[in-house]
């Protein structure tokens, strides 16, 4: 086998396309996460579903004003 | 005198062979084969994806993935930790780019598979057992291959990777340099601290060995 026989018998240890497109997503998907800020994320986050954003703080809210004096009276209760 | 069918003879029924094409075509047309380009335009893409530009850094790496994955192929043992070396090399290539000088005589290349076979390198040394141990078999079917991909392909690959596991790991690396990065002599020589005329001797008698063991296992009909 010559130089060149090597070289095409290497050829056949190509990727394959499925295993390419596979490596491809998962680098260029992890230099986008990597490149894009927490807050970037979020801005993005209220730009494609503003409805649940606002669903998430309006819970969020509720829950801060409900369970603060319920975690205040179990405080009194347990001293 | 019964006529045997062509199809018979080439191991491929019409229909497949079609498939095939329409396949290769496809890929083609899809990104699986990318047209390389010479080495100033390589420059320019590095300096465009170092500013930021993020079309020139996705060329740059559909230029380098094959030749990553061909190199840390002819190291590993298994299709899964070569395309998990791939992976994180590219990455490192594409996330270290502000990193990358070009010298005098050396490719882009010879930096991407220097990052390559040191990521490589790394994992060996992390767990062992994952790089071919010399004369150990290699898993050499490949459950992702092509559909265009013939029987003789799979058994000219298979027939490679047996080959390749009786090989030291060093010579493994050197061969893997060779042919599945196309580095030449002497930007091997850079990258293994050898001396240009000492790969060159080292090549002749692998291409050798590898050449003789590659035809006996073809001759013997090794499995895909």
């Amino acid at each position: 086998m010559n130089e060149t026989n090597i070289s095409g018998a290497w050829s056949a240890l190509e990727p394959s396309a499925r295993r390419r497109a596979r490596i491809e997503t998962r680098v260029f998907e992890w230099l986008e996460a990597a490149e894009t800020s927490l807050l970037g994320e979020w801005f993005g986050l209220l730009k494609i579903e503003p409805l649940t954003v606002l669903a998430c703080v309006s819970v969020g809210a509720v829950a801060l004003v409900l369970l603060t004096p319920v975690g205040w009276m179990t405080a009194i209760l347990l001293n | 005198m019964i006529g045997i069918p062509a199809y018979v003879v080439d191991g491929e029924l019409p229909a497949e062979r079609e498939l095939v094409s329409w396949f290769k075509l496809l890929s083609a047309l899809f990104g699986g084969e990318v047209q390389a380009l010479d080495e100033d335009a390589v420059l320019q893409l590095v300096e465009r994806a170092r500013a930021g530009d993020r079309a020139a850094r996705q060329r740059l790496y559909r230029q380098h993935v094959a030749r990553v994955f061909r190199t840390v192929r002819g190291m590993l043992r298994s299709n899964t930790e070569a395309e998990d070396v791939t992976q994180d090399a590219m990455l490192n290539v594409l996330t270290s780019l502000h990193r990358y000088s070009p010298r005098s005589g050396t490719r882009f290349a010879a930096w991407v598979t220097a990052i390559a076979v040191n990521t490589a390198r790394r994992r060996f040394r992390r767990k062992r057992p994952e790089l071919t141990a010399t004369g150990e078999l290699p898993d050499v079917a490949d459950p992702d291959g092509d559909l265009g991909d013939g029987l003789d392909r799979a058994r000219q690959r298979a027939a490679l990777l047996r080959a390749l596991a009786e090989l030291e790991p060093r010579e493994r690396e050197i061969v893997s340099l060779r042919y599945g990065a196309e580095l030449n002599a002497t930007e091997i020589a850079a990258q293994l601290k050898l001396d240009a005329a000492n790969v060159r001797k080292i090549l002749e008698r692998l291409r050798a060995r590898l050449g003789e063991r590659v035809e006996a296992r073809a001759d013997n009909g090794v499995k895909p």
